[in-house]
């Protein structure tokens, strides 16, 4: 049964926010390589939530917010697309296709990353059977290059981002957490960018952190989230890896207490 | 036009009800009340969450819960509801979704900070701009309701039923009724009891008349209900389950309540509700109940009541009379014991 | 859903400070599961969850509980949870009765789930007799979706009421290429349990 243990990415999260240093954040199938212009890969549809987080924690999908983002983050990849080595064009999904299909798919990668980050990039819970020495192991399925399509293509890029901004009640909250000397962090920002090989559906390149620089509700805030989205990306040339600082590790004061443990878990 | 990217995850869930039939009945009780023009900037969606609660968003979609429709009595009822929703929208105010569920969340968190010495009245005036909202959007999806087809004066009967469902629901949990007659500060929503009397007061001014519409109601959902019956009880909520029942029943319990009744006690399963429930299967069954389903969850509850040989007299009777049964080899394994 | 969150995390504070983290399980070596004499003998290696759904419960995984998903109950008493309840106020889970037959079995997890997840879309799709652990048992399948995921699972569980107790075993996964790709080992599994 779930429950108990799909919270951890949350838990997980809560931890970084005091130690940064146990998450990593890129994972590379070992042997991957991608020459530039070698390959066609098709850009998903991006999932894209963006939102509230009220006092309890609670996420609130913030319509316009979302919208926001979903326009300024398709200029930012527009423009960073042709610095990425590879011939990149966007899905284009077939008008009467079962749309539900290529939803569940982007559900599934989504999961498939939660599920990376806590038991392989958390290295604290990773996995004992994901420990041997550079395994990378994780797939989709080889189903996937069944979606309408993507018969011509090498590889499906996939896009995620989810962010929760503090709500007035929250803030409140955490003026009076901090008056307490407790830390409460802010919000979720949520950015996974990864390669699925469509010979075999497995993921062979993953960047993945809970806690992505750039307010997607901004044109440079988008172009800050995509740049760290696709640092690293396989096969891209010319730009050396752009070096993003930990965003808002300093805001958040050093729990000492239990309850301010606690506060802090319940983001 | 591209539709708002939460509407695109929202149109391929797997919990809107796609029913053509369901959606176009729903739409036109909506539009009777609030009228074509309003209406036709709305997008409505049915979830099948099985709560009572109802959605507006500033782009025009509207999302309906399941738990909604099985609550409400008549298309007058529904109406109302709606109505309120829209209210927001035309209102203009800024709408926070799942409100219901932040109230209680918003709880935990202040209690987790109560060693802190809280402001109470500066937190408490952040949730009272939205109350006051609510009661706009009330008001004036009771001036909808005046100006159609159905009368105002059954706005308040909803409220009044969630209260008495709620109490319900405690007793059933043997708890004392709970619910608070005056809002905490937290809460963004006026308590029921607030709300039913305005809401009284504001439909003895209007003093329209019309018809309700509750046997057009009743035949709208009738393909629908046991769905949605099935969810209710599954909640582990029996005494909440059972005021929807009796309220459904009135004093015409139909074998398809019936039955549902008997699931109900059945899955509580204390020794004396083993017995209600195999009388209801025998009510229902009597009454002409339809699935074969009856006879064997008779004969399950009366074996498991340790009423041995009439358990297995009706599980006998339903492989005879279903021989294809889906679950006949699990069947016939009880009885071999 | 949230409030709940907010619980458990409480709960996962409170218990992490003693925690161990995830283990190995080997293949071809017995082994006692749930904190209960129930015994199983994996084919494959499986990763144990250091953190468990319940008292009775426990779970291993080869991919992260989200992926692939095998769960033992250990004789759950009667009056008790299939697992630790999150909201026993509002959302109080149905609870082991020591006079349920075999067939009261998938009802009483269909419901706990529905209750524990937030979902109506949570359903029992066949039920069948098939001993289990040396009983008279029953094997089960079924299928649900989270609200706010999308990500549709199937599951197959095989349970019987031992001594007034329920022992069970359940595995799921995402239809999506998971469900099936570690189903053989989910069934060696269960096929292997024992006292």
């Amino acid at each position: 049964m779930k429950m108990l243990r799909w919270v951890l990415p949350a838990m997980a999260l809560a931890c970084f926010a005091v130690s940064a240093s146990a998450q990593e954040k890129t994972g590379n199938r070992p042997g991957f390589t991608l020459a530039p212009g070698s390959a066609r890969i098709v850009l998903m549809r991006p999932s894209i939530r963006v939102g509230e987080q009220s006092t309890g924690g609670m996420f609130e999908p913030n319509a316009d917010w979302t919208d926001q983002a979903k326009e300024n983050l398709g200029r930012a990849i527009a423009a960073a697309q042709s610095g990425l080595g590879n011939a990149i064009v966007s899905y284009e999904e077939a008008a009467g296709v079962d749309s539900g299909r290529v939803a569940e798919y982007r559900a599934l990668f989504s999961t498939v990353v939660d599920s990376v980050i806590v038991y392989q990039f958390f290295v604290g819970n990773r996995l004992e059977t994901k420990k041997r020495k550079g395994s990378f192991e994780w797939t989709l399925g080889p189903d996937i290059a069944k979606l309408p399509g993507l018969q011509n293509a090498d590889y499906a890029l996939f896009v995620t981002v989810e962010d929760h901004y503090g709500s007035t009640g929250r803030k409140v909250a955490q003026l009076f957490a901090a008056m307490a000397g407790v830390g409460m962090t802010s919000g979720v920002h949520k950015g996974f960018a990864g390669l699925v090989d469509l010979k075999t559906g497995d993921l062979v390149w993953l960047n993945a952190d809970l806690q992505m620089g750039g307010d997607v509700r901004t044109a440079e805030g988008a172009q800050r989230r995509v740049s760290q989205l696709f640092e690293g990306f396989p096969g891209r040339t010319g730009s050396r890896p752009v070096v993003t600082p930990l965003i808002s590790k300093a805001a958040v004061p050093a729990p000492t207490t239990t309850s301010a443990a606690v506060a802090t878990m319940v983001d | 036009m591209e539709a708002d990217e939460e509407e695109r995850v929202l149109r391929d869930s797997r919990f809107v009800i796609t029913d053509l039939k369901l959606n176009a009945y729903v739409r036109n009780i909506f539009c009777r009340t609030v009228g074509d023009e309003r209406c036709k900037n709305v997008r409505i969606y049915i979830l099948r969450i099985p709560h009572l609660n109802a959605t507006m968003y500033p782009n025009g979609m509207m999302t309906i819960w399941s738990g909604l429709l099985l609550r409400v009595r008549s298309e007058a009822e529904l109406g109302a509801v709606l109505g309120h929703e829209f209210a927001h929208f035309e209102l203009r105010h800024s709408l926070k979704g799942f409100q219901a569920q932040r109230s209680t969340g918003d709880w935990l968190t202040w209690t987790a900070l109560l060693g802190v010495n809280m402001q109470s009245a500066m937190i408490g005036s952040f949730y009272s701009f939205t109350r006051d909202q609510e009661k706009q959007a009330d008001l004036l999806g009771l001036e909808y309701l005046a100006k159609s087809v159905y009368p105002s004066s059954v706005a308040a009967n909803i409220w009044d039923r969630t209260m008495a469902e709620q109490d319900a629901a405690e007793a059933g949990r043997k708890r004392k009724a709970r619910h608070s007659y005056s809002a905490g500060i937290f809460a963004s929503h006026p308590t029921d009891l607030t709300r039913s009397k305005y809401l009284r007061e504001a439909a003895a001014k209007q003093a329209d008349a019309g018809d309700p519409g509750e046997a057009a109601y009743r035949e709208g959902m009738a393909s629908w209900l046991p769905e949605f019956l099935h969810d209710q009880i599954k909640l582990n909520d029996f005494g909440g389950s059972e005021y929807l029942l009796q309220q459904l029943a009135g004093d015409n319990w139909t074998s398809e309540l019936l039955y549902t009744r008997a699931q109900l006690y059945r899955l509580r399963g204390n020794p004396r509700d083993l017995v209600s429930a195999a009388q209801f299967y025998q009510q229902a069954i009597d009454k002409g109940f339809s699935r074969a389903d009856a006879r064997r969850d008779l004969g399950l509850t009366l074996l498991r009541a340790q009423q041995i040989e009439s358990g297995r007299m009706a599980l006998q009777r339903y492989l005879d009379e279903n021989p294809e049964a889906p679950d006949k080899a699990m069947i016939a394994a009880l009885l071999a014991d | 859903m949230d409030g709940a969150r907010t619980l458990i995390l409480l709960a996962i504070v409170a218990a992490s400070s003693a925690a161990s983290g995830n283990k190995l399980i080997s293949p071809r070596t017995k082994i006692a599961v749930a904190r209960s004499p129930l015994m199983v003998n994996p084919s494959i290696e499986w990763n144990k969850l250091d953190a468990r759904p319940g008292r009775n419960a426990e779970t291993w995984t080869l991919d992260g509980d989200a992926l692939n998903d095998v769960t033992f109950y250990g004789g759950i008493p009667a009056g008790k949870t299939l697992f630790a309840e999150v909201d026993k106020r509002n959302r109080p889970l149905p609870r082991v009765s020591a006079t349920m037959l075999l067939t009261d079995i998938p009802p009483l997890f269909e419901n706990s789930y529905r209750i524990a997840l937030d979902t109506p879309l949570m359903n029992i799709d066949s039920v069948e007799p098939m001993a289990f652990a040396g009983s008279k048992g029953v094997r089960f399948t079924y299928s649900f979706t989270r609200q706010n995921e999308e990500v549709h699972r199937r599951g197959e569980g095989r349970a019987a009421m031992i001594g007034g107790k329920l022992y069970m075993i359940t595995y799921e996964a995402p239809i999506l290429h998971y469900f099936d790709k570690s189903l053989a080992a989910f069934r060696q599994l269960a096929d292997s349990a024992s006292f």
